[in-house]
Parts: structure tokens; C-alpha cells; sequence
């Protein structure tokens, strides 16, 4: 009996799940317009700041374990945060790179290029979060999030190349948010 | 009306192998067999199988035990080219991106081995429902072929909406009618296996099962015959004088 209760949820709740997705979805293509307004600037400079190993090091140094742990927690949440705002840009131009993909062959190349960085961003914030948290729990432990800074430099490229090629008039209109 | 054998049990259970049947032969008429080959023999196999355990059925010469024997043969026939379309779709969603293709590809397949054990381990702890082991074989086995099904066209749709990957139309509704017929028949096979209801509430759940079935089959149409909602682009004329441009920054990005 327990087994068929269990079951019984969870197909209810598989069943809530493609649906949401399949409503979601058509709101989505019914809303193409105005994403690059649903970019999120971010300050790479202080993000680069957040994941320098550096500076990790001259803080171990210069405070007692527990004023690093706390620190260190404070800098990885604000990492966190920086990370999930670079996934949710990185979304938003997949969705901006495939309404691009219409165009001439060019534009459908950069847009092809801006959707896989823009893919390989996204799932490298998802593995930076799981890392994040984990970190979170273990202050001490090393991370590299290093990568997500260089994919998200590469992205912010691939984004300025789009642009230019779309509008000449206006290049660096998306980069420019990023 | 709502009891074995009636007009409307009858027609649940031929119509939507019908429209399958036809649903193929205008797969095939379309040149999609060749996109979707395995949703192809989907369509054909399983709907001549639902037809030929139909007529098992009402047919006097075949006997219970030979009609279970059509019926399980049947099981398994559709079950392996159920999981081959919804690997074909997974496929087609994954194949023009090459950046998560391969991270697709190592997560459904460690998923698919989760849902596995899941659901040898769900049958191990399902009680049956009756005494005859060809049946309540039967039962378990549908009960594991949908919680896989389930579970992995969960796992698409969860994929493909992380990272916002755009789908075909039909290949679209096609998944979307395999995720909804699977939960619902999840949900009405564990109630079977597990709680054996009254003979009535069976043919209840025979009659939801066969409708939500004959629901799925006519979305597969829909998906088919009507084509997806085409946003408006308004494309931006680019002047010749951006070429050099152009080369500059491609070249930049293929050579950084």
C-alpha cells in the first residue's frame, strides 16, 4: 500500500512538472521580446576579486581560523550570488542567440557560438554552485571557480559579436550589460 | 457504459491504435520516417500490437493463458521502442548543441541506471495483485517500464528547461504525450499492483488508462498537423560597410 501511495505522488507530481514546463514554455515564445532587458550587469572586477586565490591566502594569513571561516563564508555567498546571476544571464542569451539563429549565415554562426558559450556558462555555474555549497560547509577546503570567470569573459566576446553583427549601429548594447 | 466490453471500452481500445496506425502512415507519407525512425516503428508496431491483443481478447479460439502470452509479448515489443523514441528525442534536443551533448548524454544515462534500480526495487517491494505469476508478471513489469518512462522524460523536460534548449514542435509533443500517458499509467498501474482493487474499479482504471492513452495519441496528431507558433523577427538590414567588421571579430573569436 505504501509503495502505491508513493508511487501515485510521484507521478502527480512528474505529471505538475511537464505540464508547468510545457506552460512555461509557450509563454516563452510568446514573450521573445525585450530580453536583453533581463540582463543582470555584473561587476567582473569584483567577482575576480571574490575567486583570486591570492586573496584567499592573505586573509588565511593574516586572520585566526574562525574570523576566516566567517570571512570565507561571506565571500563564498557573494560568490554565490555573482554565479547565479552569470547562470541566469547565460539563459537568457541562449534564448537571445536562438531568436538570432533566423538571420544570415554569419549571424547564425555567432549566434550558434553565443548559444554553446552561453551553455557551457550555464552549466559551468551550476557545478560553481554545487561547489560553492560545498565550500560553504567546509570554509577551509580549496575552490576553483576560476573557470566561470573565464567562461563568462569569453560569453561577454561571444555576446559583443552578436550584437555587432545584428545592429553595427549599436555594437556593445549587450556585452556592455553583462 | 463504464464496465468491460462495452461500446465505450471497445471503442477506447481500438480507436487510439487506429489513429496511431494512421498516425504513422502519415509520418511516413510526410518523409518524417527518416527524422524519426524509431517513433516510426513505434507507431506501426505498437498500434498492429494493441489491434492483435484486441482481437486475443474477443477472439473465442484464443485461450487466457495464449491471450497473456500476445500481451506480454506485446509489453515488451512496445517498451523497448518507447525508451528508443524518447532516446531519438533526447537526441534531436541535444545533437545542435554540442556543449552540454555530451553532459546530457553521462546524466540520462546514470539517471537511467537510478530509475533501474528504482524500479527493480519498487517491484521487489509491490505485493501483486493476483496469484497467477503470468499476470501479476505482467502487472510489475508495467508498473518498472513506466516509473523508467516517467523518470526519464521527467529528466528531459527538467534538462532541456535548465538549459533553455529549443525543441522541434513534434518532437516536443511527442515527449510531452509520452510524459503525461506514462505518470497517469505510473500512478493507475501502481494502484493495480499494489492495492488490488475490485473487479468494477479495475475496469475503471482499464477505461481511464485507455482514454488517457487515446487523449496522448490524439496530441501526437495535434503536434503533427498543426504547426508550432512561429515568432515575428523583424531581421536588422546590415550595411556592406560592416564586412570588414565582421571578418575582424570572427576572426578574433576563432583565433582569440
Amino acid at each position: 500500500m505504501m509503495i502505491a501511495i508513493f508511487l501515485v505522488i510521484a507521478a502527480a507530481l512528474a505529471l505538475l512538472f511537464i505540464l508547468g514546463i510545457t506552460v512555461s514554455r509557450g509563454l516563452q515564445i510568446s514573450s521573445g521580446s525585450g530580453l536583453a532587458g533581463q540582463i543582470q550587469p555584473i561587476d567582473i572586477e569584483a567577482f575576480r576579486n571574490l575567486v583570486d586565490p591570492a586573496e584567499d591566502e592573505y586573509l588565511r594569513r593574516r586572520l585566526t581560523a574562525a574570523e576566516f571561516r566567517l570571512v570565507r563564508r561571506k565571500r563564498l555567498r557573494a560568490m554565490a550570488a555573482y554565479v547565479q546571476v552569470a547562470g541566469r544571464n547565460a539563459a537568457v542569451l541562449v534564448r537571445m542567440g536562438q531568436a538570432a539563429m533566423t538571420g544570415d549565415s554569419q549571424t547564425t554562426e555567432a549566434a550558434q557560438r553565443l548559444v554553446n558559450s552561453a551553455l557551457l556558462l550555464r552549466r559551468n555555474a551550476a557545478f560553481a554552485l554545487l561547489r560553492i555549497y560545498i565550500a560553504l560547509a567546509w570554509p577551509n577546503s580549496g575552490l576553483a571557480a576560476v573557470p566561470i570567470l573565464h567562461g563568462y569573459e569569453r560569453l561577454n566576446g561571444a555576446a559583443m559579436l552578436l550584437g555587432r553583427l545584428q545592429n553595427p549601429a549599436a555594437p556593445v548594447r549587450i556585452s556592455a550589460q553583462l | 457504459m463504464l464496465q468491460a466490453h462495452s461500446f465505450l471500452w471497445n471503442y477506447l481500445w481500438v480507436a487510439p491504435n487506429v489513429f496511431l496506425l494512421s498516425l504513422g502512415l502519415i509520418v511516413w507519407k510526410r518523409g518524417l520516417s527518416r527524422q524519426f525512425p524509431a517513433f516510426f516503428a513505434f507507431a506501426i508496431l505498437s498500434a498492429a500490437g494493441g489491434l492483435a491483443v484486441f482481437l486475443a481478447d474477443i477472439l473465442p479460439l484464443v485461450s487466457p493463458e495464449q491471450f497473456w502470452y500476445i500481451d506480454w509479448f506485446c509489453l515488451l515489443i512496445e517498451s523497448f521502442l518507447k525508451f528508443l523514441v524518447i532516446a531519438e528525442i533526447f537526441s534531436r534536443v541535444l545533437n545542435p548543441y554540442p556543449s552540454v551533448s555530451r553532459l546530457g548524454r553521462v546524466l540520462v544515462s546514470g539517471f537511467g541506471a537510478v530509475l533501474v534500480l528504482l524500479g527493480v526495487l519498487a517491484a521487489a517491494l509491490s505485493r501483486g495483485d493476483t496469484n497467477f505469476r503470468l499476470i501479476a508478471g505482467y502487472h510489475l513489469l508495467e508498473q518498472t517500464v513506466f516509473l523508467i518512462e516517467c523518470g526519464l522524460v521527467l529528466f528531459i523536460f527538467l534538462f532541456a528547461a535548465y538549459f533553455h534548449l529549443s525543441w522541434d514542435h513534434f518532437s516536443f509533443g511527442l515527449l510531452l504525450g509520452f510524459g503525461v500517458s506514462a505518470c497517469a499509467y505510473l500512478a493507475t498501474w501502481a494502484v493495480i499492483t499494489n492495492v488490488a482493487p475490485s473487479a468494477h474499479g479495475r475496469v475503471l482504471l482499464d477505461l481511464l488508462n485507455m482514454a488517457i492513452y487515446h487523449a496522448c495519441v490524439l496530441l501526437w496528431f495535434y503536434y503533427l498537423l498543426v504547426p508550432g507558433k512561429v515568432v515575428a523577427k523583424s531581421p536588422i538590414p546590415l550595411p556592406e560597410n560592416t564586412l570588414d567588421v565582421w571578418n575582424r571579430e570572427l576572426e578574433r573569436l576563432v583565433h582569440p
